[in-house]
């Protein structure tokens, strides 16, 4: 083994990561200049940087498609991600203080059972689904999107939560009902607030990946009106023609900026905080 | 409702293991605690009535005809029997996911794990790179990404004019039935970062001291590579290849978008998921697509079940060293 | 006290998202009459451009009927369907909806659509319309649909291009006429676009090509019109232009979507294509180049074995509560003057033959080219084939898949060609 003299070999794992940083984020920056380029220049010219800068893609995007603009779908997709956040971490983090702290009948076989659901693939429950939400008369209202949330459905976050709650000293809950609170007590003012850390992660994340969805969003909604953002680009790819691409990217970008700010504001957190918690163990 | 992600934020991959029961001793056990239930009973609702209900319900849809519109009528094993003597479709779908799966899975994990190897120093520094990586995890399941890799891919766009410029002249990817599943393969590693977060935790639990000893007994990089961070990491990669393996299953929208909603050229893009959505949304063929949604949890199950037995033949637990 | 004061915030918790979700559920779903009003819901597939022709008439409908609110939306051709069925299993579909010849025994037989013979269907019309295209619609004697407008499968070209080939489609050509101009074309641009969009996909073309051997794609019954050999002897034409490198490459073919502006004559890529004739000036837009319009190419000078289509139909939901509303929008979509004067010829020539006479006569532009096309053909028109059976948007996909086999040399001519006739089948029952 040839060994290189420590900077030489610090040198070179920079330049390897710089050049790997390029190649993965090349299709952001790609997007980010196709928003601002004239139309004819997004697919004919391979130069990242555009001759002129034109926000037309913006503006026109902004427009929205079929009749309905697109702040109406940013809207839509922020009232359905914030429902279900709001959603999500009740329901979950109700259920993951019974399975992390409390005594019951069966506890062993409904956590197997959680644990199960994780690896369930969607398609088995989702005709039923339908046919309930479709009997109900609540296809084509958020309703479908927001009460399996609300029900705790999504068991990777219960599991999630009761790793964390695991990890809290139980010196202090059990110290709050010696001294005569009630489970509920503890739960609310003692247990809650020390989880906060995996609380914030489930809503990020339950913001992200619902911001994200695009299936339950295309089979459950059916009016434009209700279209939130995925919806509304997809429209952009039917009804366009080329001279449209510009808005569609604009739109595409939009459609990643909160994203992108999620990230930006929670990245430790996201990446370092909980790597390191969840590994533990 | 939603699919089983990869868990970006990365949980113990040892972890499954029932709280309470092994870890406390079983004097300090309290009686049953009846207010359990409360806290439990949004989840119990949703496991009853959008869980096992429905699952109930899909597994006796798939013994029937149903178009939703007039009631079930029981036709037997015929939509299973159908779906594999008489569907060539079905049979483009399951060969499509199949290599999506066996190549997209082993192609990110070995990506994700080569680059966690990278920024796996003892100086700091990492923390830029580590983000920049991460990033395409939370986007790359949009819409939005989809379509700019569709843009990417297209005839005479960049990929093309790149490949070109080295003298390899490809048709428009995401048009050819040849190229277009490579370019949805491309944009499932792009998304490396998550199950590299979770490498990068696994690699600095690894004692720099077995390392270093490797090293003063003449291990060279390689060797301490086999025989050191492969065994050590086992159940680390034991867990992003379950995560990864199911997800890949489920892969939709990255199909959907690329593929032109139609299974791209010549079906080439006609994943399971895809084809489930269009026999069962499109054709109003309920009962055959829950029957595709059973076979597809089926295969989910053995698979996994594969995994889980032959983990213990590479998996090693050094359970003693975890418990410091 | 406190303790209860916990248990009362949890219990509110429990209260007020139900609530919000109720909420939610409430301003999603349709506002109610207020004061007698109505509110129908009406969508169309198509282009931008056509959207704001048709949103144009439907405010005039509104000035004249002011207890009639439209709620419209649109989309592009494939998308509608996909929309629309998720629309029709969701239990909801639109009161007033545009139908394709091809998904009207589909949707007809599943009840979703409502026979017009009777009922609210009385208030529309059919006096004036011209009584081929009126017979249209009609399925298993239920009256599922009126023709909203008649165009004609036609070839669209760039003349430019195929004048310096020395061919001239506008005059009629033969198919072994056609491959050499779309050659000729290909070779004058160095091969990079080609002469002609391959047309081996297109259901509409194999189906002209039948009739002009005397054959049809469905029977009567709703079978397949044409045997295993018609195919393969269609698709050994196709394969002749795509040989010859007159017809575009395969990728290209692949990237065909049905909607003008992405398609390949649309994109540039191509000089001609088969569509219909109502769609000059929306690929006329896309292409950015003047186009023109020709009759289908033939090898009997005469026999372009081309149709009256009702290129698309209107037709009012089975399970509307407003059927009345409904009605009468269609009527007047379908019947009135003003109205046709706003839409022209974009989606193709009126049906109300009144109508029609007034607008011919002060045609202009891309309209006028239309109208003379259509004049100029109109003795050798043959009638509307019966409505296709339930299956058919779907066999128009297989088609283009089962073809893109071939065309991408994945699959022998003779396995596709089988591979198509069985699934065909199996798809027709």
């Amino acid at each position: 083994m040839t060994v290189l003299p420590r900077s030489a070999r610090s040198a070179g794992r920079h330049v390897l990561c710089l050049v790997i940083v390029a190649v993965v984020l090349y299709p952001l920056v790609w997007l980010a200049f196709a928003s601002v380029k004239p139309p004819d220049e997004i697919l004919s010219r391979l130069a990242l940087l555009p001759t002129r800068f034109v926000f037309d893609g913006y503006t026109k995007g902004w427009e929205g498609a079929a009749d309905v603009g697109f702040g109406r779908f940013f809207l839509n997709s922020f009232l359905v991600a914030g429902l279900s956040v709001v959603a999500n971490v009740l329901s979950c983090s109700l259920a993951a203080y019974a399975f992390a702290r409390l005594n019951f009948r069966f506890r062993g076989a409904l956590f197997a059972f959680m644990i199960t659901t994780l690896m369930l693939p969607y398609h088995v429950t989702l005709i039923p689904q339908y046919v309930i939400f479709q009997q109900a008369g609540l296809v084509n209202t958020f309703v479908p999107l927001i009460l399996p949330k609300l029900l705790a459905t999504e068991a990777f976050f219960v599991f999630l939560i009761v790793q964390f709650m695991r990890g809290i000293p139980r010196e202090l809950d059990e110290a709050a009902i010696i001294d005569g609170c009630s489970v509920y007590r503890t739960f609310w003012h003692v247990v809650l607030p020390l989880s906060k850390p995996a609380l914030v992660t489930t809503s990020i994340f339950t913001f992200i990946w619902t911001w994200n969805d695009f299936f339950t969003q295309m089979v459950y909604l059916n009016d434009t009106e209700k279209f939130t953002v995925p919806l509304g680009l997809r429209l952009f790819v039917d009804t366009s023609s080329e001279s449209n691409f510009g808005a569609m990217f604009a739109m595409s970008a939009l459609a990643l900026v909160p994203i992108v700010l999620f990230f930006l504001a929670f990245q430790r957190l996201l990446v370092e905080g909980v790597s390191t918690s969840g590994l533990k163990g | 409702m939603t699919t089983v992600r990869t868990p970006d934020p990365p949980v113990a991959p040892k972890a499954a293991r029932v709280p309470g029961s092994p870890d406390r001793p079983a004097g300090r056990r309290r009686k049953s605690q009846p207010e359990a239930f409360a806290f439990l009973t949004p989840w119990l609702l949703g496991a009853v009535a959008l869980t096992i209900g429905p699952m109930v319900v899909s597994l006796y849809l798939s013994f029937t005809d149903y178009d939703l519109f007039t009631s079930p009528k029981w036709v037997g094993f015929g939509n299973f029997a159908h779906m594999f003597t008489d569907d060539d479709r079905y049979l483009q779908s399951v060969k499509v996911t199949l290599v999506y799966v066996l190549v997209s899975v082993p192609l990110k994990l070995t990506v994700s794990l080569l680059v966690a190897m990278l920024l796996n120093t003892r100086r700091g520094g990492s923390g830029f790179y580590r983000a920049a990586f991460y990033a395409p995890s939370l986007l790359g399941a949009s819409v939005a990404a989809a379509l700019v890799w569709r843009a990417l891919f297209m005839g005479g766009g960049p990929v093309n004019e790149v490949l070109a410029f080295f003298g390899w002249h490809t048709p428009s990817w995401v048009d050819d039935p040849q190229f277009s599943l490579a370019s949805i393969v491309l944009l499932g590693v792009w998304q490396f970062g998550a199950p590299m977060v979770i490498f990068l935790a696994g690699l600095k639990q690894i004692p720099a001291e077995l390392h270093e000893a490797a090293a003063i007994d003449g291990a060279g990089a390689f060797r301490r590579f086999r025989h050191i961070t492969l065994p050590m990491l086992s159940p680390v990669i034991f867990f992003n290849l379950v995560m990864e393996a199911i997800h890949a299953f489920q892969a939709f929208t990255p199909a959907f978008v690329i593929g032109g909603g139609r299974g791209g050229p010549a079906d080439a893009d006609l994943f399971y998921t895809l084809y489930l959505f269009e026999v069962g949304f499109q054709d109003f063929r309920m009962g055959y697509a829950s029957a595709m949604a059973w076979v597809l949890l089926a295969v989910i199950a053995i698979v996994t079940a594969i995994v889980f037995r032959t983990a213990k033949l590479w998996v090693f637990y050094d359970d003693a060293g975890e418990r410091r | 006290m406190r303790r209860t004061s916990e248990r009362r915030t949890l219990v509110a918790l429990a209260a007020v998202v139900p609530l919000l979700l109720t909420g939610v559920a409430a301003c999603g779903s349709d506002p109610g009459g207020d004061g007698g009003d109505v509110t129908i819901t009406f969508v169309w597939w198509g282009s931008e451009g056509r959207a704001n022709l048709t949103k144009k008439a439907v405010e005039l409908f509104q000035q004249k009927n002011p207890k009639i609110k439209v709620q419209t939306s649109f989309s592009a051709y494939a998308a509608y369907w996909e929309k629309l069925a998720t629309q029709t299993a969701g239990g909801k579909p639109p009161d007033v909806l545009n139908v394709d010849t091809r998904y009207l025994a589909e949707y007809g037989g599943r009840n979703v659509l409502a026979d017009l013979n009777g009922g609210a269907g009385k208030a529309i019309s059919l006096a004036d319309i011209n009584p081929e295209l009126a017979a249209t619609g009609v399925y298993q004697g239920k009256r599922y649909a009126v023709p909203w407008a008649q165009n004609t499968p036609a070839m669209l070209y760039d003349p430019a291009a195929f004048t310096a080939a020395g061919a001239d489609p506008a005059k009629g050509l033969t198919w072994d006429q056609y491959a050499d101009a779309t050659q000729k074309v290909s070779a004058a641009g160095g091969f990079a676009a080609r002469g002609a969009t391959d047309f081996g996909i297109l259901d509409t073309t194999l189906e002209i090509w039948l009739r002009q051997q005397g054959k049809q794609f469905y029977t009567p019954e709703g079978k397949l019109g044409f045997a295993a050999d018609d195919l393969r002897r269609y698709w050994q034409l196709a394969g002749r232009f795509r040989d010859a490198k007159g017809a575009s490459p395969a990728d290209v073919t692949a990237s065909y979507n049905t909607s003008p502006e992405q398609s390949p004559l649309g994109k540039k890529l191509t000089s001609s294509e088969f569509a219909y004739d109502n769609l000059l000036p929306a690929y006329q837009k896309a292409n950015g180049k003047p186009l023109n319009v020709a009759p289908y190419p033939a090898d009997t000078a005469g026999n372009t074995g081309q149709y009256r289509r009702p290129s698309m139909f209107l037709a009012v939901s089975a399970r509307s509560p407003q059927q009345e509303a409904a009605a009468k929008l269609v009527d007047f979509l379908v019947n009135d003057a003003e109205v046709g004067k706003i839409v022209g010829t974009d989606r193709g020539l009126a049906p109300n033959l009144k109508v029609r006479a007034q607008l011919a006569a002060s045609a202009k532009g891309s309209d006028k080219t239309l109208y003379d096309y259509e004049a100029a053909l109109e003795p050798k028109l043959g009638a509307a084939p019966p409505v296709p059976p339930k299956g058919a948007g779907a066999i128009q996909k297989l088609l283009q898949r089962t073809y893109e086999e071939v065309a991408f040399g994945r699959m022998s001519l003779d396995d596709a060609v089988s591979r198509f006739m069985s699934e065909a089948q199996k798809g027709l029952g």
